[in-house]
């Protein structure tokens, strides 16, 4: 086992140099027949015990160095050897070798038991594909019940260094106990130079000296985790087991099961099962039954199925939206708010304004083109900003949907523009950033991109940033002067995040990524692949970042590592943009459901049927969740926790 | 923003066919006048000419060759990132295990290319050679992979989706140095710990238990973690960190190079406060000296070499049990 030569405790420290060879008779009674293994504080032998001339009785010996130089330290580590191995000989169990011999020689001990033909779990799992998993909860049970012979001597033995390694399967199929904690006498325990690896098995309040029976149960889950999910816990981060879901690996694995490793990996002492016999009793419920029973009765996976269950309580009509209002064509963008006003644009050319508690028509500005991009409020003019593929970019008065001022464009504009600085900034299909004073319209300038520009742009005090149809992603000074451009492999539709405290640029791209982009030089630092092009508009709350694609996927990665948190999948595309809200996102299928996921866990809270793509991102005002949907259908619903 | 709008009344109200042109001249004078200055003209050179008497000392009239003035590592305009490095076997061993490299670029011109920098430490372990074999090979194949992929696209102006991304550049930096040492030197293990500064961004990469600290006037933050189990305790509540600096297992890592053919290496992006400090060393050194002397010290050199030398100095002082190694960046301000 090359690879695992650089673990603690694992070979290397001297042993091997000077073992006992073939033939040597220890005690004038084991001859030596060779080495079984090299354990970490020593070497095992296969010997022949020659007081049965008549029959090979074969044993195995195991060799440790009493390191100790100074007399008094040797003496007294020898005695607690004797009395270790004196106790070890009156165990009886089937699961226990016996002890049939223990002497010293020189600066070594020794400790003569039962030799046991067969594999340990360590080897098993290397030799292995699949262990069966009858297989496996047989041996769990078994090593409950051995373990709980220990733990209940009238002086309770705990094992401590409970690992694959450490248990062999004879060839009767049976498991068995190997390797008592006896050699750590010999061990002085500090380690004086770096080493990579650790036990990886062993319970957190082992390393504080807190070794209880409880400490046995965590690294009897542990090699369970291990068994079960073949993934050494010795090369993962410690006490990791929770980032390593076992179903995750090895989807056959009963739920029971399941909860019965997780409860003995519990972190804290108290939240394991309080003795073996208890776990024994939980493992033997698993014995004797179909697994669909299992699955069925198991406490622990009961939560999943119960969430599922309100879910569908939810989506038969627990939630009613407030009001709908209807329109005359499909609803693309988002809708907005301000004051007693719900603002959306249809693309039946209008854009209509409601009353936002009872969802009445208030008033609709007519244009000459279908509005698919969304309108914007500007609170310091009180304006209503929107484009029109009629090429003209509107200012109207919010209260009665009078014109304050329009711009026109050389062709449709599809992108919702951007309110910063007092200026307003927006895309059009002829090619150009445009930079309005938002007050009056008035032109301050243009940026030529030469595509189209559908991106919205997003300002903050140093940069603009915005994609175009090429797949350029473009970030300009404020007065309109390229700083820097990054191109992706396809066109962008989806619109840029900021995280303004670190100045980190997040876009999504129809190459199927989500870049990020350092705001200030556009270099990009990471990218997360998707198998959809990604036309949702990525969004950070805290340290995630939520994004939909249309692979059918919402996203939650972490914002620094990129690394995936979780994930939600729907029927369809995701082309809505997440909208975060006390814990809860909110967003639009294409598969014409509107959903609300819990932003930590990505479990379902609710979702909303309606007869309609989704690609409208939500809009919270008061207590309302607005969005509009291709059925033409503006929602209000209602906003519960 | 009251730039912004200065800037925008200045422009005239009728399109302008070539705004961008028109605009950049007029953000120019504007910039002249009492502005402030925006984050993108930080990195240009100052637009006011020193006068020839502030170059050239007075006595220089009389034609005479003189020596220059002493230089100081320090640049008076501190217009650019300055760092000093140091590594020691210490007191107790007999060789050095550590690598250390530090690379720094920094141009003047058009291009505005932001400046570049490089910084590794690594601590190999392993005995008949193989720790120092594996930290050089490290240090070495992470230099190689990230200047080809990182610092030449930048160099020749490459930004696009055809590069990898940079942090993801420096993790597959840190991947390969990870398989070839496990080809070259099987026995032999490392940290890797290394920062690639790009304009005021760190990039980070690292796996084990050397660290980087940023260091300013508020004090001190250490930004990588250690994989140690004794931190992982310390992170889940299990030991409190005055255990864990005394505990017998302190020197386990979980998580090293040359362990196994997948190394899982940590990433992570931070902006430079403008004058902060940065602090890359090895655990002889953190070991050794405390966190509040590495800040003492840090603060109190305004030489980022002289910093070094004390921080070895101290660590020696204090024993020296293992090889010391660092590196401290001054970050322009």
């Amino acid at each position: 086992m090359p690879d695992t030569t650089k673990f603690a405790g694992m070979g290397g420290d001297g042993f091997s140099d000077n073992s006992l060879q073939a033939n040597v008779v220890l005690k004038s009674r084991y001859k030596i027949l060779g080495v079984l293994g090299g354990g970490g504080m020593g070497t095992v032998y296969q010997a022949r015990d020659l007081n049965f001339p008549d029959v090979r009785r074969l044993v195995a010996v195991k060799e440790m160095l009493n390191p100790n130089t100074d007399p008094a330290l040797h003496s007294s580590t020898l005695k607690t050897f004797q009395r270790e191995a004196n106790i070890l000989a009156a165990l009886n169990h089937p699961a226990i070798p016996k002890i049939y011999d223990f002497f010293d020689q020189k600066d070594r001990v020794y400790l003569v038991q039962e030799f046991i033909n067969g594999s340990d779990l360590e080897a098993l799992i290397s030799k292995t594909k699949e262990l069966p998993i009858d297989k496996i909860v047989e041996w769990s049970i078994d090593l409950c019940d051995v373990i709980n012979y220990l733990h209940t001597q009238p002086k309770p033995i705990v094992f401590r260094d409970l690992k694959p390694s450490n248990i062999m399967v004879d060839n009767f199929g049976k498991v068995r106990l190997i390797d008592f904690g006896i050699a750590k006498i010999f061990d002085s325990g500090v380690k004086k130079h770096t080493m990579i690896g650790t036990e990886g098995y062993c319970a957190p309040e082992q390393y504080k000296g807190d070794v209880t029976i409880l400490s046995d149960i965590y690294s009897l889950g542990a090699t369970l985790h291990h068994l079960m999910t073949r993934q050494d816990p010795r090369l993962a981060p410690p006490f990791s087991f929770p980032e390593r879901p076992i179903q995750q690996f090895n989807p056959q694995a009963p739920d029971g099961l399941v909860a019965i490793i997780e409860k003995a990996l519990a972190f804290e002492p108290p939240n394991r099962f309080q003795s073996c016999e208890e776990m024994k009793a939980e493992l033997e419920k698993l014995r004797h039954q179909p697994q669909v029973i299992v699955m069925g009765d198991a406490g622990k996976g009961a939560n999943i199925a119960g969430t599922d269950f309100f879910a569908g309580i939810e989506a038969s009509g627990a939630t009613e939206p407030k009001w709908k209002f209807q329109t005359e064509d499909e609803i693309r963008s988002s809708p907005t708010a301000y004051k007693d006003f719900a603002f959306v644009g249809s693309y039946d050319t209008n854009v209509y304004a409601v009353n936002l508690t009872t969802g009445a028509f208030a008033w609709k500005y007519a244009t000459h083109g279908g509005i698919a991009s969304s309108p914007v409020f500007d609170e310091s003019n009180k304006l209503l900003l929107f484009g029109s593929e009629d090429n003209s970019f509107y200012a109207l008065d919010y209260r009665n949907g009078r014109i304050s001022w329009s711009y026109a464009t050389q062709d449709r504009i599809r992108c919702t523009a951007r309110i910063a600085h007092d200026h307003v900034f927006f895309g059009s299909d002829d090619g150009h950033l445009y930079a309005l004073a938002a007050p009056n319209g008035r032109f301050r300038w243009k940026y030529p991109v030469g595509d189209p520009v559908r991106s919205r742009p997003f300002v903050t005090n140093e940069v603009i940033i915005f994609g175009t149809e090429i797949g350029e992603v473009f970030g300009l000074d404020l007065d309109g002067k390229r700083k820097w451009s990054y191109r992706t492999r396809r066109p962008i539709n989806s619109s840029p995040y900021v995280d303004v405290n670190e100045g980190i640029c997040y876009i999504g791209s129809n190459d199927n990524n989500v870049y990020a982009l350092d705001a200030s030089s556009g270099y990009s630092s990471l990218r997360f692949r998707t198998n959809g092009p990604v036309v949702s508009s990525p969004v950070v709350e805290g340290d995630l970042l939520f994004f939909g694609s249309t692979d059918g996927i919402l996203y939650a990665i972490n914002a620094q590592s990129f690394r995936e948190k979780w994930k939600f999948t729907t029927e369809k595309p995701i082309v809505s943009s997440p909208v975060i809200h006390q814990g809860a996102i909110y967003f639009g299928g294409t598969d014409e459901n509107f959903y609300c996921v819990d932003m930590y866990t990505g479990k379902e809270r609710w979702k909303y049927k309606v007869n309609g793509p989704v690609t409208s991102t939500a809009f919270i005002a008061n207590d309302v969740i607005l969005f509009g949907s291709f059925d033409k259908t503006l929602y209000a619903l209602p906003l519960v926790n | 923003m009251d730039l912004f709008r200065r800037l925008f009344s200045q422009s005239g109200s009728k399109p302008q066919e070539k705004p961008v042109v028109s605009e950049l001249a007029k953000n120019r004078e504007a910039l002249s006048a009492d502005t402030p200055i925006p984050m993108s003209r930080v990195l240009e050179p100052t637009p006011v000419a020193p006068s020839l008497a502030d170059i050239i000392p007075p006595t220089a009239a009389d034609g005479a060759t003189r020596p220059l003035p002493p230089e100081t590592i320090i640049s008076s305009s501190n217009e650019h990132l300055t760092f000093g490095q140091s590594t020691d076997v210490g007191m107790v061993r007999s060789t050095n295990q550590d690598t250390v490299l530090s690379l720094f670029t920094t141009s003047r011109s058009d291009d505005q290319r932001p400046d570049f920098g490089l910084f590794i430490v690594a601590d190999g372990m392993g005995g008949h050679h193989d720790g120092e074999k594996a930290s050089a090979l490290a240090g070495q194949v992470v230099a190689a992979n990230v200047i080809a992929n990182v610092y030449l696209p930048m160099l020749k102006g490459e930004n696009d989706a055809d590069r990898m991304p940079i942090t993801e550049a420096m993790i597959a930096a840190v991947q390969k140095a990870n398989a070839d040492i496990i080809t070259k030197v099987p026995e032999g293990g490392t940290t890797l710990t290394a920062v690639a500064i790009i304009g005021d961004l760190a990039y980070v990469v690292h796996v084990g238990d050397s660290r980087i600290y940023i260091v300013t006037k508020d004090g001190l933050e250490q930004i990588t973690r250690d994989h140690s189990l004794v931190q992982r305790l310390v992170e889940l509540d299990q030991l409190t960190p005055e255990e864990a600096l005394n505990h017998h297992q302190k020197n386990v890592l979980y998580r090293a190079l040359g362990q196994s053919d997948n190394v899982e290496v940590d990433a992570l992006t931070r902006r430079l406060p403008p004058k902060s400090k940065v602090m890359l060393c090895s655990d002889g050194l953190w070991n050794l000296v405390s966190e509040t002397e590495i800040t003492q010290i840090i603060l109190g050199y305004s030489n980022p070499q002289e910093a070094c030398d004390k921080l070895v100095a101290l660590a020696n002082t204090h024993g020296g049990t293992d090889n010391i190694t660092t590196i401290v960046l001054h970050i322009p301000g």
